[in-house]
């Protein structure tokens, strides 16, 4: 076909119906046509033009201009409290094993991610300032897996809660941990509002992961509403009215589990504040930016924990497995991982006052737990990244030098730390 | 800058609109003569006096009062606790009967006369808030989800009420499904598991799994809808018996909230309308002839609907309906709004007026003559909105002549 030189130019009036040949348009624009009735902005503005149209990015500083009017509009709605849902190691962050994660970035894919980007951004902009129900998911396409970081939270859910909690008068503890949810939601929104590398490569990486995580996501998102319930409960040891309604037993285990396990319990409410803590300090090391990742690592690692994970259901096993495949803090999450296990118990309790499969769950789960141990130091955290531990000497200096030389290109990804971005 | 003909125009139209007004208050003022009103064709809302008894209130209060600002018929003995579903009566039953489940455990049926006139008919008690509600295909029985894990059928006849169904979670919907070879009760849970029971047997005939709890779900034979959470999206189909048919990656980018499929000319179901929080629908067709074209999504219960510039308060949509005669839908919102749209010609055929309440669940009856909506707080706003002694409502509308679809070009 020709070229079109309207296209190069940069001002094609048909867009990707043009009957020439776009170059490097085609293949990026190629699957994702979906003209919608009301196009959600950004992503919308980036299909119809060419894709050269990018150098008119929207640039960071719109986002410093609308943030502050975002946040003074969240003082004006604060009728809803705080609200923030944290979910964080429920939403189990998917990290696709993409195969060739720096291959070449063609600009297409460059500009499909930037357009995705400034959508994330935007969408976290509405959504704080919109005064819509916070608890729940978002992905930033349709047909998009679901981005880490959000639970979904029905109403209905939340008000059955509040009525439990009422009539076994433990409101406070309802209310403690809707301020945790709420607090934690506010801050994944921060965190996508403001882009920084780390969180970049997770966003994409969540996004190129695929839908086959859904499951044991799902899995953990259940139990993630469970487990704040019963957050609050180790706060009151209330167990027997609990025991109506999604409430896991409170345990000890269960409590102490989380100051080992930074991922897992991290979302939990009642732990909150004390892992996002150690959370962060992980998530910087291996740029990944966002605590919860580990528990959606291993679902998209082919593993034979993770597959372990494959059926749905699970609620907190999932998210401590995951914790085994992140580098460093697997050691750590591994040592949890056997306070994990012992969480089983009374985690199993929990699950039959939610639903029958899990009992036969919790039982795998616990094989499963075992297995990531020796698995983990195999399956590191090199989606994206290698620790540099892992490069050979050769490898080190090609990714060092300024040029990679022919027969020498390493077949890792290279280190985070040698990123320049 | 407009030309003479367009001004022509609105004059008219405010003019006619004027006309509407006026006639819509004298004829909720009293008895009017058959024939006279332009709606008085329909079978329900008559003449008679029947309105001023039938628990209109609204007369009395004041202006300020914004809890019924489109005028239409409440509910006598409205629950006391929100409204979370409402079902009329199918076909079969001659009259219309409304059946409401509410948050304060209870279930009632209220039989709905052409005169506008509701009287309340019955009540049961769950013993926890009720979810879902629906009808057998022949009238006689209702069946009710509840958060205590159960499921009901109650018969009408000998308002006896026995558990059907058992869940590990509470039961978000319930539907009846009649098909040439069998008859069932479909419950769908947040223990993520879509259980199908014969009612005489306490075990259910199938049990599937879900990927995530369950949402909302929709059931015209042979297809069945069900969203839940986590955006999935899972369409069944049920001849012979239910098996999962498709799972669609999800048009919307938020949560689901409700879902209805919708019929095409031959009527027999062929796609679906989902609502989330984000105050948009998408409608979507199983097969359409051209995905990327029929396929959209339209944004609806927002403030600020055409002024993009300044930030919208974005609303949940609560539940969606469609007119089972002329296929436009009805959309209700946590703004207190309900739209009717038209998803053929792609149009809005009308917004009322906001009440001061959400709106947390719509219906229409058999013949599409009249739309039910119920105003009462949905939790959107979270506990500290949630004002036990606020009255709930449910009204009731004429909605023959407002839902027909508009003529495409």
């Amino acid at each position: 076909m020709t070229i079109c030189q309207f296209f190069l130019q940069g001002r094609c009036r048909f867009g990707d119906r043009c009957w020439n040949e776009h170059p490097g348009a085609k293949g990026a624009s190629g699957g994702r046509q979906q003209p919608q009735q009301q196009p959600s902005g950004s992503n919308r503005r980036g299909w119809n033009a060419a894709n050269h149209r990018y150098s008119s990015v929207i640039q960071p500083s719109s986002f410093s201009k609308s943030t502050p009017w975002g946040g003074s509009r969240d003082q004006g709605k604060s009728s809803l409290g705080s609200f923030e849902s944290g979910t964080s190691a429920s939403r189990d962050r998917e990290f696709g094993l993409s195969q060739n994660p720096f291959a070449s970035l063609s600009p297409d894919e460059q500009k499909e991610e930037k357009k995705l980007l400034e959508g994330i951004v935007k969408d976290m902009e509405v959504w704080e300032s919109s005064g819509q129900w916070m608890f729940s998911v978002y992905s930033p396409m349709k047909k998009e897996p679901n981005i880490s970081g959000f639970t979904d939270i029905s109403p209905e859910e939340l008000r059955l809660q509040y009525h439990n909690y009422l009539t076994s008068n433990s409101l406070q503890s309802y209310l403690n941990s809707i301020q945790q949810l709420i607090d934690q939601w506010r801050k994944r929104v921060n965190e996508l509002k403001t882009l920084n590398t780390s969180t970049k490569v997770t966003l994409l990486s969540d996004v190129k992961a695929g839908v086959s995580q859904v499951a044991p996501a799902f899995g953990f998102g259940s139990g993630q509403t469970s487990t704040f319930e019963s957050a609050g409960f180790p706060v009151n040891n209330i167990s027997s009215d609990n025991a109506r309604n999604f409430s896991f037993k409170p345990s000890s285990a269960f409590v102490t589990a989380p100051s080992g396990n930074p991922s897992v319990f991290g979302s939990l409410p009642a732990f909150g504040a004390a892992p996002s803590a150690s959370i962060t300090t992980s998530a910087s090391a291996f740029g990944f930016g966002k605590p919860k990742i580990t528990s959606a690592s291993s679902f998209s690692f082919k593993s034979p924990a993770a597959s372990g994970f494959g059926s749905p259901g699970f609620s907190v096993f999932p998210a401590s497995l995951a914790a085994g495949p992140v580098g460093a803090p697997a050691a750590a999450g591994f040592g949890s991982g056997s306070s994990v296990a012992g969480c089983g118990g009374p985690g199993s309790h929990s699950n039959t006052a939610f639903s029958k499969p899990s009992n036969n769950i919790s039982g795998n789960s616990n094989i499963a737990t075992s297995l990531p141990v020796s698995n983990g130091c195999i399956i590191t955290d090199n989606v994206l990244f290698t620790p540099k531990e892992q490069l050979t000497a050769e490898e080190l200096e090609q990714f060092q030098s300024r040029k990679f030389t022919l027969g020498k290109i390493p077949l890792k990804p290279p280190p985070v730390e040698l990123l320049n971005v | 800058m407009m030309c003479a003909f367009c001004i022509r125009n609105l004059i008219l139209r405010a003019a006619l609109e004027k006309v509407y007004f006026l006639c819509l208050q004298s004829w909720r003022r009293g008895p009017v003569r058959l024939g006279s009103q332009p709606w008085a064709k329909m079978s329900l809302f008559g003449t008679t006096s029947g309105f001023g008894t039938g628990g209109t209130s609204m007369f009395g209060s004041t202006t300020t009062d914004n809890h019924n600002p489109m005028k239409d018929i409440e509910v006598t003995s409205s629950p006391d606790d929100s409204i979370g579903c409402l079902s009329f009566s199918p076909p079969t039953l001659p009259g219309n009967f409304l059946i409401a489940g509410s948050w304060a455990n209870d279930v009632r049926c209220w039989e709905v006369q052409d005169s506008g006139q509701t009287i309340p008919k019955a009540q049961q008690m769950h013993t926890g808030p009720v979810l879902d509600v629906c009808w057998s295909d022949d009238g006689s029985k209702v069946f009710t989800a509840s958060c205590d894990k159960t499921a009901k059928m109650w018969d009408l006849n000998s308002n006896q009420a026995i558990q059907i169904a058992q869940h590990d979670a509470p039961v978000k919907t319930i539907h009846w499904i009649k098909a040439p070879n069998y008859s069932c009760v479909m419950t769908g849970s947040w223990d993520k598991t879509l259980k199908f029971w014969d009612t005489r047997s306490s075990n259910p005939m199938m049990v599937l799994q879900l990927p995530e709890r369950c949402y909302c779900a929709d059931v015209i034979y042979p297809m069945a809808v069900v969203a839940t959470a986590e955006r999935g999206l899972i369409v069944y189909q049920l001849e012979n018996q239910p098996s999962e048919f498709r799972r669609i990656e999800s048009p919307l980018k938020h949560q689901h909230r409700c879902v209805a499929i919708f019929k095409d000319k031959q009527n027999k179901p062929t796609g679906f309308a989902l609502g989330s929080i984000e105050g948009r629908v998408a409608i979507h067709y199983i097969n359409p002839p051209n995905p990327a074209k029929d396929n959209f999504t339209f944004k609806c219960h927002r403030s600020n609907g055409t002024n993009t510039s300044a930030p919208q308060d974005i609303y949940a949509v609560n539940g969606i309906a469609f007119h089972p005669v002329h296929g436009t839908l009805a959309t209700v919102g946590s703004d207190g709004r309900f739209s009717f749209w038209d998803k053929d010609a792609r149009t809005k055929l009308k917004t009322s007026e906001q009440l001061d309440q959400p709106i947390s669940a719509c219906c229409f009856n058999h013949n599409g003559n009249i739309f039910a909506y119920a105003s009462s707080y949905d939790w959107s706003k979270g506990h500290e909105f949630y004002n036990p002694q606020k009255k709930n409502y449910i009204f009731l509308r004429n909605a023959a002549e407002e839902l027909k679809p508009r003529n495409k070009k």
